[in-house]
């Protein structure tokens, strides 16, 4: 009997917070995958258009309509790039073969192989470097108090501030007065003044998410600093010190600027440079250049499926603690 | 085996702050010494001092005849658990335990029996394949304490161990830290802000404050005569009370009065306080020290209304209003109140403490201590 003394809420202020019904869920469903499905399409559809046309003829990839899978899919593009070592392409031999029948070779072609070579070394190099040194420096700033450990951090940061092409002059000015100019060091040596200040700041946050008890826990154990950094803290940032890999790896792979400044033969240019070269040649071949951005993003893909179960957390490490 | 002495240690940190102001402390060979204050008194900077993840500013640090101060922890033997154990996420139970062992060389089939020997000890002989992440609580602190013991260390170093488990496993594991140190002989330094913990496990307890000490002394030593107004309210649970009051005389004999209040006080507090001269003082209660039956004639008395009742199962703690103060005390189940009522309580005049107000010292310690 008391119960009927109480307020009795009106029938509209009650909000019912009951499972959405079967429609709505249905329908929540199919927007996400039609949305997921417009954001993948595009993502990938200009990846899907070189690898599909880079198996078409020169005939095909003009068509109209483009076809996105090749009606008559064709190898001679791969292998008028394996090909061109063995062929020089003059002006008086540049109509040796037509572009628009496939297996045309433009004059640099010979360059394509060395310069994924080239590549390679660059990147590896800075690749191997960027752990050498940043690593270290990760750890010490953040891990050791030391007086000016805020100012250290603050000025590695701002040096990226500085765009890229503001740098040009003085990086050239002091690569060719090392007499480093068409020299492979040139480039790592400026990949690097760009990369690790990138990879330091990666590290720092990673290693500041790890408890500071587990470099007190390992001293106390027995290990110096540098046990510390190889047996515990090493072992627990392999996420972020494969995000390093990756970003290092990607930043020279695909590196333009500084490379067409530095390089200027056949010696020391890189993947970027030679595909450019391509396109100012006695004609363009579409089909061909195609083929080499499908070779030029192989070690890229393969480096990211190794290392596919760490990407994620290593790259959204930096991210929330900054 | 390892006897510590702190010579005028102070450790400031950038930025001008000072964690600890002078320190002077020998810890004795074998003892167990419990650092205990609030947090950021400077205790933790202690031990870490003497671990050596903390560098000395002024001062000297010595271990036996050496001194330490620019040895670094890997070349000390100390051992440490850490509060919030601090084990390798990447390895093992076992490989935890065993690390200490590897860094320093030592022979595996050695460190396979003392690794063995110490989880059996922890009753952890089952987990040490496991990785920590597969521990509970309790588990990983056996594991700290395991990875601690087998390095057989001159000095055991434990800040907080306990404060990350639930209550029931606290005092359980209370209990094996003290066996562990009868077992283990060695030094043990100990940093808590848990009074209690303090007073089951030290052979002497340092109670610190603001970077300083404030008194060193046995557990009952520091309970039973603290030396300020700060070691007094650190220790007891629920803290002591305080009054605040006046000296005057009442018949030729020193007494303290607050309001219509009046405390006579016995000949061996009036002597002491002769000494000081002080009239502006707190009088401090603890909650157990008070009579609810057997009254004596004449004897100290504490009158006031009761303001709450709460029983704790074993006793009962009634909160009373004393003269505008707010007084909490222990008494028996027995003892019936209600809210409300006027009790009067005696007083134990041995057990009543004493403080100069504007400085917080006891006006009963040994003065110059």
């Amino acid at each position: 009997m008391k119960a009927a003394a109480l307020p009795v809420a009106s029938a509209r202020s009650v909000q019912h917070y009951r499972a959405p019904s079967r429609l709505g869920r249905v329908a929540r469903g199919a927007l996400l995958a039609i949305a997921a499905i417009l954001f993948l399409a595009y993502i990938l559809a200009p990846m899907a258009w070189l690898v599909s046309s880079s198996f078409q003829s020169e005939h095909e990839i003009v068509s109209k309509p483009p076809h996105w899978l090749p009606h008559e899919p064709t190898l001679e593009n791969f292998a008028a790039i394996f090909a061109a070592p063995d062929q020089s392409v003059t002006y008086e031999t540049r109509r040796a073969t037509d572009p628009a029948s496939g297996g045309f070779i433009p004059s640099t072609a010979k360059n394509l192989l060395p310069a994924i070579g080239n590549s390679m070394i660059v990147a590896s190099a800075v690749v191997l470097l960027n752990l050498l040194v940043g690593v270290p420096a990760a750890y010490a700033m953040a891990k050791i108090r030391f007086r000016g450990r805020q100012v250290s951090i603050y000025g590695i940061l701002a040096t990226r501030v500085i765009p890229d092409i503001a740098l040009v002059v003085p990086f050239f000015l002091f690569i060719r007065n090392l007499g480093l100019l068409d020299n492979l060091w040139s480039l790592i040596i400026t990949y690097l003044a760009i990369t690790i200040p990138f990879s330091v700041f990666i590290l720092i946050s990673y290693f500041e998410s790890l408890p500071d008890d587990l470099d007190k826990a390992a001293r106390v154990d027995g290990c110096s600093r540098w046990q510390t950094l190889t047996k515990v803290y090493l072992p627990l940032s392999l996420p972020s010190v494969v995000a390093v890999v990756l970003f290092s790896f990607l930043s020279s792979w695909n590196e333009f600027l500084l490379a067409l400044m530095f390089t200027q033969t056949p010696k020391s240019q890189t993947l970027p440079i030679v595909v450019a070269s391509f396109t100012s040649d006695f004609t363009i071949s579409f089909s061909f250049i195609n083929a080499a951005g499908v070779l030029a993003i192989i070690p890229p893909v393969v480096l990211a499926l190794l290392f596919e179960r760490y990407i994620v957390s290593g790259l959204t490490a930096g991210a929330v603690k900054g | 085996m390892a006897r510590i002495d702190f010579k005028d240690v102070t450790k400031r940190y950038a930025g001008d702050v000072v964690a600890v102001k002078g320190l002077n402390l020998e810890i004795r060979d074998k003892e167990f010494v419990v650092l205990l204050g609030p947090s950021g008194c400077g205790k933790s900077t202690t031990l870490n001092m003497i671990a050596g993840l903390e560098e000395v500013t002024e001062g000297e640090l010595w271990f036996d005849d050496q001194i330490v101060n620019a040895l670094p922890p890997h070349r000390r033997d100390v051992a440490m658990v850490f509060q919030s154990y601090a084990l390798y996420p990447h390895k093992s139970v076992y490989e935890n335990i065993a690390f200490g062992l590897r860094m320093r060389n030592i022979a595996s089939g050695e460190i396979d029996h003392r690794v063995r020997n110490a989880a059996a000890k922890l009753e952890i002989g089952h987990l040490l394949k496991r990785r920590p992440s597969q521990l509970s609580g309790g588990q990983r602190q056996r594991v700290a304490l395991g990875r601690a013991m087998v390095r057989q260390p001159a000095v055991f170093l434990m800040d907080e161990p306990l404060s990350n488990l639930d209550a029931a496993l606290r005092i359980s594991m209370r209990a094996e830290i003290k066996h562990l140190h009868t077992a283990m002989r060695t030094t043990f330094v100990y940093v808590t802000h848990d009074q209690a913990e303090a007073l089951t496990l030290a052979d002497r307890i340092i109670v610190m404050n603001d970077g300083v000490i404030q008194q060193i002394g046995t557990p009952d030593e520091i309970y039973e005569h603290p030396r300020n107004s700060f070691v007094a309210s650190f220790l007891g649970n629920p803290p002591i009370n305080y009054l605040a009051g006046a000296i005057e005389t009442v018949d030729g004999r020193p007494a303290f009065r607050r309001g219509d209040m009046r405390v006579i006080l016995p000949p061996s507090i009036a002597a002491r306080l002769a000494e000081h001269g002080s009239r502006d003082v707190m009088l401090g209660i603890r909650p157990e020290d008070v009579l609810a039956h057997g009254l004596r004639a004449g004897g100290p008395t504490l009158t006031g209304v009761v303001d709450s009742v709460l029983p704790v199962g074993s006793d009962r703690f009634l909160g009373l209003k004393v003269e505008g103060c707010d007084v909490f005390v222990r008494v028996d189940k027995q003892t019936l109140h209600r809210e409300g009522e006027s009790v009067t309580l005696g007083l134990v005049p041995e057990r009543l403490h004493l403080f100069d107000k504007p400085s917080g010292t006891s006006l009963l310690a040994d003065s110059a201590r």
